[in-house]
């Protein structure tokens, strides 16, 4: 469906020189009526010097001033340095170059904000981020600006010329971005989802609907699967008047798909931080029993003595932090100390933080001494560690595990691998350097995995979009486990279902009154 | 009334509070009329309830009849339609011809300005029972050939659809005894605005029962599927008022309900709805007989099916004037609609408009944010229909807005302003409510107490003590188990004056129910509204225009349907964005042309029309 098309009516055509009734000053206050304001990065994706971020309409005064808080608006049309930080964390993003354009004179005609930012993928997903957190704005739809600048008089009509091609352009762009998104696991994930709430919604439609009108039998209602009116935890506890029977809705089937629904979109919201781990850097953290040689990795990946290197077992006992660009991602790499038990306050103090420390890393560097794996630290800390990533850890998060053979230069030259039953490994020497090449090029594999590759992966502004409608789509089940009454429920999984749509496409009423005829018996 | 002896349900209700609201006549007559008034959806929102009664046909003919024998300036003139009168279409019009009147089946011609055609289901009309089918437009009535031909000749695209009736029951034959009884609503909600009762007290009105099928009834059915062509037939038949035999089929193994429902006070017929049935009258019979508490019943009068032409509605306007033939007017089934609601929603803007067109004035269009009405015939227009399409409250998609209670303060006004339609007493009454219903939300805004207060003022409501902001009695009204009267005690003065009129503090009280809710839908509804605002000229040849760049598929599709709004023509599917960007351009030229037109000889031209559109905003 055509969202948002803007219409020429809204502001009849007023040439651009024709002042305005009142001179707002960017008063920040949404004024009342008016559309949506809409931000979107103006500059080509990927790594660039520069990017350009843009918004139009009423709230981008109050954008550019939660962004830059506490500083005011900069003076219109000139150029500004200031510190962008998240309105919500106060975290600072980047200084930056922003632009104040008031309304009428702006590109769209609109009042109209720009941030020059570093061009860093990690900076403009942050600062997208943010803008997406401010009260008002949404991402733009393809052509969003052309199309405002086009209502408001501000494009003449040869400029135009080429507006339908550029939005077909435009569109095209996106379907295959998000072809491409909605090739992984994402599509899989959001079809599921949809698909979900269209069929709890029929569930809700067909019960508003034919209930009790057109005798709705219950004995139908029982093909959804699960058991139906049993729930005590349900919201409505309904027996219809026309129907004598209790129909027992809202179809408890429809209320727990919901219920799951929501918990796996806001693990997915809250995990799919892959933003996130841009900005601030994926959490790389070394471990291995004592002395496999984890120090002397992270001084070769850091190119620089972070930790101390010793033969002594039990050399590092703290957590060593360091910031490093590995591959091109930004990464926080830990030094943690060798897990082994029996040993003195200090170092078990160190375990202990060690092992914390594992909990909370996006990825595991495990390291072993490959000239002593049968060493009882080695097998307890491929039983304990090794193993268990490997199955995939219980609270179902995403942490990804590496392991790595040190000391290869230990091994007999040209030897059999000398651990055939160990789970996929590589072979290094961080001594001599040998296995390096192919020990980076899967690093950057699981950090590409983990971050998300800004080159080929999924364009920064997709994603905010797909953040956008997942946490409108979280919102709006909440409104439904709120919902007093039927007709208020089915509102917010209408709502819902809208957002899920505008990832996945598709979504008409067609479809409801499909499902609705095809699963339900209804009629006089 | 040809088929079920009940009007209203969810969505129907709607539609029908919508007619009244512009003083169409069926909710009035159904207050005269009705036997058995009860509201659906009672538990699930206001916003979905559905009016809804069983109507005495006797009743209703007579008092319908006498309604419109009295209606002053109206002559009423029996007769079978078989031909046009056609004449040259008006240049300042698009369309082939333009109508100036009929002829009847004996020859005779009614001229007129303009000309409605609600051919039900007359229109080549053929009834079908098990193998046997004659022409008839229902049972006992010739069907209309004439004029269905003459329609196809101009032009018009023509398809079938089907539907039927079950059999007809008697009275005394029936073991209601042992059967589930249903009891109406005490007291009766009338349908009509204007009303404050119906014209029976609910202690006289009759009851329905309910019975089920058995798999005996499946068995009959399946054993005879060589004996029922009805059911064979490619004809499309409505997905959810199917008849026993596709229930049956698409359902097997499954028991199905059917309601008993009077036929009228003094009527020894009862209607099985839920049995709409083809086979053959004797296996009818048989198959009633297996029915618990139809042992002994006996059938008067058999089930039957119908199969009828309707015109494609994309070949019509948003004011159900055909794009083919100047002053024609169409509602009904010969739209592709089933339902005497749907009808009725559709008979009330084809004569609003018959007659607006003859004076020279602006078509009266109801949008789909204003209306179900509006839903109805935007989805008519801009998508067509290939089953009968019956009205459903998810097909809306402004639901928590157009509700059965507020259709009033939506249409009313613009009926009487627009279109005339509307009587004084009607419009005074609704100008009455909208006053008192903002005076009371505004009241009920400014009452402030602390969330403690409240509690201890209505110990009855599940006020959470927690809050420290103050909260507004709107705000308390919207719990569940608040209503006006209760406020009231809690707050009497001044609170005490809104309890006195029960439509009102109803009224008062959905709002409050859906006060959040509704700020969000209403700026969705302004961005439809900004869409439709936009006209495309009526006169576009889309086929051969040349200034605009439009694929061969998108511009069959709207010359198909001939959308009148940029918003309409967004609807219709596979007319892609581009596509609405080129024509959104075309229409900024063409405004842009005829401003500086208009500028010569007049310049205030084009603001006055600038406030006409924004007007139409609000």
């Amino acid at each position: 469906m055509w969202r948002g098309l803007w219409t020429l009516v809204a502001r009849p055509a007023r040439g651009p020189r024709s002042p305005r009734p009142c001179t707002r000053q960017g008063s920040g206050a949404p004024a009342p009526g008016s559309g949506a304001t809409i931000f979107a990065l103006s500059s080509g994706q990927g790594r660039c010097g520069i990017a350009v971020i843009r918004t139009s309409g009423p709230a981008s005064g109050q954008a550019l001033r939660s962004l830059t808080a506490p500083r005011d608006l900069p003076p219109a049309r000139k150029a500004c340095l200031r510190l962008l930080s998240d309105p919500r964390s106060e975290e600072p993003l980047d200084r930056a170059l922003v632009l104040w354009f008031p309304g009428p004179q702006s590109f769209t005609g609109e009042d109209c904000a720009e941030f020059h930012v570093h061009g860093g993928p990690a900076v403009v997903s942050g600062v997208l981020q943010a803008l997406g957190s401010v009260p008002g704005l949404r991402p733009a739809e393809a052509g969003e600006f052309t199309r405002r600048a086009f209502a408001h008089g501000k494009l003449s009509l040869t400029e135009v010329e080429g507006l339908a091609d550029l939005i077909h352009a435009e569109t095209e762009a996106q379907r295959r971005q998000a072809l491409r998104q909605l090739d992984g696991e994402l599509s899989h994930l959001c079809r599921g989802w949809a698909e979900t709430l269209t069929k709890a919604l029929a569930h809700v439609e067909a019960y508003i609907d034919f209930g009790e009108d057109d005798n709705l039998e219950e004995g139908v209602l029982d093909q959804g699967g699960s058991a139906w009116g049993v729930g005590g935890g349900d919201i409505w506890h309904l027996s219809p008047q026309r129907p004598p029977y209790s129909l027992s809705f809202p179809p408890s089937t429809a209320d727990s798909e919901v219920r799951e629904l929501e918990v796996a979109l806001g693990a997915h919201l809250r995990d799919a931080r892959r933003g996130q781990r841009l900005r601030s850097g994926a959490h790389v953290v070394v471990a291995g029993p004592p002395n496999a040689g984890k120090s002397s990795l992270v001084n070769l990946l850091s190119r620089k003595p972070v930790s101390i290197v010793s033969p002594e077992p039990g050399t590092t006992r703290d957590v060593l932090e360091t910031p490093v660009d590995l591959a091109g991602f930004p990464a926080l790499l830990s030094d943690t100390a060798g897990l082994r038990e029996g040993v003195g306050p200090v170092e078990q103090e160190g375990v202990r933080r060690a092992q914390k420390r594992l909990e909370q890393a996006d990825l595991i560097l495990a390291v072993l001494d490959a000239s002593d794996l049968a060493s009882a630290s080695s097998c307890n800390f491929l039983d304990t560690v090794v193993i268990p990533a490997g199955a995939g850890s219980p609270n179902g998060s995403s942490q990804r595990l590496l392991l790595v053979l040190n000391k290869s230069d230990l091994l007999p030259a040209g030897g059999p691998d000398p651990s055939p039953d160990l789970p996929p490994h590589l072979l290094l020497s961080c001594l001599t350097g040998e296995g390096l090449d192919g020990f980076l090029e899967a690093l950057r594999k699981e950090l590409a995995a983990l971050c998300g590759d800004p080159s080929t992966g999924p364009p920064l502004l997709t994603r905010a979009r797909h953040q956008h409608h997942l946490q409108g789509c979280l919102d709006a089940l909440g409104h439904y486990k709120q919902a007093k009454d039927l007709a208020l429920a089915a509102e917010a999984l209408r709502v819902a279902r809208g957002h899920l749509t505008r990832i996945t496409g598709g979504g008409g009423t067609e479809e409801i009154l499909d499902i609705i005829f095809r699963d339900f018996c209804v009629g006089k | 009334m040809s088929c079920n002896p009940s009007f209203g349900g969810i969505g129907k209700g709607h539609l029908m509070r919508e007619v009244d609201a512009l003083d169409g006549l069926c909710c009035r007559i159904c207050d005269q009329s009705g036997v058995h008034y009860k509201v659906l959806n009672r538990r699930k929102g206001p916003a979905v309830w559905g009016l809804r009664a069983q109507i005495d046909r006797k009743l209703y003919k007579q008092n319908m009849q006498k309604e419109i024998l009295n209606t002053p300036l109206l002559t009423v003139q029996e007769g079978a339609v078989e031909d046009l009168i056609l004449t040259e279409p008006e240049p300042e019009h698009t369309g082939k011809y333009r109508v100036s009147g009929v002829v009847l089946v004996d020859g005779s011609t009614v001229y007129a300005e303009s000309v409605v055609l609600t051919t039900g289901t007359f229109l080549r009309g053929m009834i079908v029972i098990g193998l046997e089918m004659h022409p008839a437009g229902r049972l006992g009535d010739q069907p209309s050939i004439g004029l269905a031909r003459t329609l196809e000749k101009l032009g018009f695209v023509v398809g079938r659809l089907k539907t039927g009736t079950p059999p007809r029951i008697a009275k005394e034959s029936i073991n209601f005894s042992i059967l589930n009884k249903q009891t109406p609503d005490n007291p009766s909600i009338p349908f009509s605005f204007i009303n404050e009762t119906v014209w029976i007290k609910p202690e006289d009105q009759l009851p329905c029962y309910l019975t089920h099928t058995n798999p005996q009834v499946d068995e009959i059915v399946l054993e005879n599927l060589h004996l029922n062509c009805h059911v064979k037939e490619t004809t499309r038949g409505p997905r959810y008022c199917p008849s026993i035999e596709s229930k049956v089929l698409r359902f097997p193994n499954r028991i199905h309900q059917v309601w008993l429902e009077p036929e009228g006070m003094d009527s020894d017929l009862i209607y099985p709805q839920g049995l709409s049935v083809t086979l053959p009258a004797e296996l009818q019979e048989k198959m009633i007989t297996c029915i618990r508490g139809l042992e002994k019943a006996k059938m008067i009068q058999p089930g039957y099916g119908v199969q009828y032409d309707y015109l494609d509605p994309r070949q019509i306007t948003p004011s159900l004037e055909t794009h083919l033939v100047q002053r024609l007017f169409f509602a009904g089934q010969i739209n592709g609609t089933t339902g005497y609601e749907e009808a009725a929603a559709q008979g009330v803007i084809a004569g609003i408009n018959a007659s607006l067109r003859v004076r020279h004035k602006p078509p009266f269009v109801i949008s789909r944010t204003e209306g179900y009405i509006g839903v109805l015939i935007d989805d008519l227009t801009t998508l067509g229909t290939n089953e009968p399409y019956r009205m459903f409250t998810s097909r809306a998609e402004f639901r928590l807005s157009l509700r059965p209670d507020n259709a009033d303060s939506r249409l009313t006004f613009r009926g009487y302003k627009e279109a005339g339609c509307v009587s004084q007493q009607r419009y005074e009454r609704a100008t009455w409510m909208k006053s008192s219903l903002e005076e009371g939300i505004s009241v009920l805004k400014s009452i402030e107490f602390s969330s403690s207060k409240w509690k201890n003022l209505i110990p009855e409501a599940s006020i959470s003590s927690g809050k420290s902001l103050p909260l507004r009695a709107l705000d308390v009204l919207k719990y569940e188990e608040v209503d006006i009267e209760l406020l009231a005690k809690a707050v009497p003065e001044p609170l005490k004056e809104y309890t006195r009129c029960r439509e009102l503090a109803e009224r008062l009280k959905i709002e409050a129910t859906y006060e959040s809710v509704l700020f969000h839908q209403q700026q969705e509804i302004k961005e439809v509204q900004r869409d439709e605002a936009l006209q495309l000229p009526k006169d576009l040849d889309y086929l051969t225009l040349r200034d605009v760049s439009l694929s061969r598929e998108v511009r069959e599709k709207l010359h198909f349907s001939r959308p009148q709004t940029i918003g309409a023509a967004s609807r219709i599917p596979g007319v892609t964005p581009a596509a609405i960007i080129n024509l959104l351009r075309f229409v900024k030229t063409t405004q842009q042309r005829q401003a500086a037109m208009d500028r010569l000889p007049q310049t205030d031209q084009r603001l006055c029309n600038t406030d006409k559109l924004e007007d139409r905003q609000l």
